[in-house]
């Protein structure tokens, strides 16, 4: 049954239909959990307010638990769902670059649309420096294209790679999770602030 | 009790379930009987032994020739860059990377197409794609491509370009000497590949 | 749990899941932010200077692997969406307002600049990475994607590590 569009079950313009009102629950979904807040973002690097690290993850699991299942009962084939490339060199320097993005900045593109939605004007600020960003990028490409294209792994999953089971490296990332979450609460009172 | 504990109860359970059941259960039996006769009803699997032998000689790097006789069989005629996957040993692991891919095509190919016909079907009932037939197996191979006969005077031209390549092939994949029957026509003997539309990932990326 | 104006985080994960979960079973891709801003600037640059975006590299291999025009991409219907959504929860929550938001110890000033030079950073990054936090990290960690989680670590680590300089605008 599911994926829908790969299994040509949905029409295209259905599919960016659905792409606007999957979009409406991301943003209302961020907008609710305070991640239109820099300062509530940035609290999570401080430890004095771990909500990032909270929906970010249990996001996560609750999407990858979700996907699992549902191949179980056989209504979603996984074979036809976009899995990331893995480019070593580009998403550890694309990654580490977002780091110091992120910190400085105070939110990541998702957050930032969602925030200058809400009127936060340091968001707006934010979004024309990612446009810049891209811009660089885009303008610089050529500069930049072997580091971009250097140490394609293919399609990997991290389970494959460690060698053991969807399921079973599903049950060992929650109980990370957990463990990250418990970490946190004890963070946000060893660090007490008033909420922003 | 808090309903954070609940929630935490609740997904552990969940990640306790899917850790203990088997993997790859989407895999099994995706088709049901009834797909799968129609499938076999429109001859979908099958694949001429023109076009074949237009892909041998082309060195198409999208086919798979797969030998499903007996090993002996295999040592004493095989087609060019097949591989040997003996009938009996169709479900064993070692080939699973093999048969259950999207890259290349897969065609089965036996004495008759009995045997193939069984690998297909097989491989097919375990919903893997890209598998195929050579139609009418190596009998029908050695009859039309390797030995293939003049066609009357009287018959239409398609039939002449047909047999023009068909000499031309078998010369290429060391059968009987070239020798032009005087048929001008340049028409395309290019045979047409009735390849399944297929179904892609989807596209993505941020 | 103290007090908050805003959705419990776990029952916001579970919700921010389900949606995720939503777009992968409709779409079969993940969600993502950056891709957007990338087609805005792809597409800006087509109309501005038609001439450079045949030329320039990054403009051809683009067009090649999006016929339809930039504009015409999931993403960019999702962050439309995202805009609707945000402005939907805002709004009911009383949080429509303009502001800058700083730590008391900076200046408005400060907090811009450095609001625009994350950006840059942060929109470097994500082309560089091929997706942002939410598109390369939290969609492809549902996935299992290893670059996923190397993007999650790499994101998260160095932001943790350059924490402690700029702790000044936060805290």
């Amino acid at each position: 049954m599911g994926p829908l569009l790969p299994n040509e079950l949905i029409s295209n313009n259905t599919n960016f239909l659905l792409a606007f009102i999957i979009g409406i629950g991301f943003g209302f979904v961020l907008e609710a959990s305070g991640f239109s807040s820099s300062r509530k973002l940035a609290g999570v690097f401080y430890g004095y307010d771990t909500v990032v690290l909270k929906v970010f993850f249990t996001g996560a699991i609750v999407a990858m638990l979700g996907m699992l299942f549902f191949s179980l009962f056989g209504w979603m084939d996984l074979n036809l769902v976009y899995i990331n490339p893995t480019f070593l060199t580009s998403v550890i320097l694309g990654g580490v670059i977002m780091g110091a993005g992120f910190i400085m900045g105070g939110f990541c593109p998702g957050t930032s649309v969602c925030a200058a939605a809400i009127g936060k004007i340091d968001a707006m600020f934010f979004i024309i420096g990612l446009f810049i960003g891209i811009f660089i990028f885009t303008e610089g490409y050529p500069i930049w294209e072997h580091i971009y294209k250097a140490k394609f792994l293919g399609f990997p999953k991290l389970n494959e790679l460690i060698g053991i089971s969807q399921g079973f490296f599903a049950l060992l990332l929650i109980i990370a999770a957990f463990a990250m979450f418990w970490l946190g609460e004890k963070a946000e009172k060893a660090f007490p602030r008033e909420e922003y | 009790m808090n309903p954070r504990l609940i929630l935490a109860a609740f997904i552990i359970t969940l990640g306790l379930i899917i850790a203990a059941v088997p993997e790859n259960t989407t895999k099994q039996y995706k088709l049901t009987a009834n797909q799968l006769l129609d499938e076999i009803k429109s001859d979908m699997q099958f694949i001429s032994t023109d076009e074949v032998a237009d892909m041998i000689i082309n060195k198409d790097p999208s086919i798979q020739l797969i030998d499903v006789r007996s090993p002996d069989q295999f040592e004493k005629f095989s087609l060019p860059n097949a591989i040997n996957i003996p009938l009996v040993s169709i479900l064993s692991d070692e080939w699973t990377d093999v048969l259950d891919q999207d890259v290349k095509m897969n065609i089965f190919y036996s004495n008759g197409t009995l045997d193939a016909n069984e690998a297909w079907m097989i491989t097919r009932q375990l919903g893997y794609e890209n598998n195929y037939v050579l139609q009418g197996g190596l009998n029908y191979w050695a009859e039309t491509i390797m030995n293939p006969k003049a066609p009357k005077s009287t018959s239409p031209d398609d039939e002449f370009a047909k047999y023009d390549f068909r000499k031309g092939a078998s010369a290429a994949l060391g059968g009987a000497t070239v020798s032009n029957t005087g048929n001008t026509s340049k028409k395309s003997t290019k045979p047409k590949i009735k390849r399944k539309k297929k179904k892609k990932r989807a596209a993505g990326g941020c | 749990m103290k007090k908050t104006k805003y959705l419990n985080p776990y029952v916001g994960g579970v919700l921010l899941g389900l949606v995720l979960l939503a777009a992968n079973f409709i779409a079969g891709r993940g969600l993502g932010a950056s891709g957007a801003l990338k087609s805005v600037v792809v597409e800006a640059v087509d109309v501005i200077t038609p001439k450079h975006a045949e030329n320039a590299a990054f403009y051809k291999e683009y067009a090649d692997k999006h016929p339809d025009g930039p504009m015409k991409s999931w993403l960019v219907f999702e962050m439309l969406g995202v805009v609707v959504g945000g402005f939907l929860s805002g709004a009911i929550a009383g949080r429509l307002k303009f502001k800058v938001e700083h730590s008391p110890k900076i200046t408005s000033k400060r907090r811009l600049v450095f609001a625009v030079l994350g950006g840059i950073l942060f929109g470097f990054g994500s082309q560089m990475g091929r997706g942002c936090t939410s598109g390369s990290a939290l969609s492809g960690m549902a996935v299992l994607s290893v670059g996923g989680f190397i993007s999650t670590a790499a994101i998260f680590g160095t932001a943790y590590a350059l924490a402690y300089f700029v702790r000044k605008n936060w805290i």
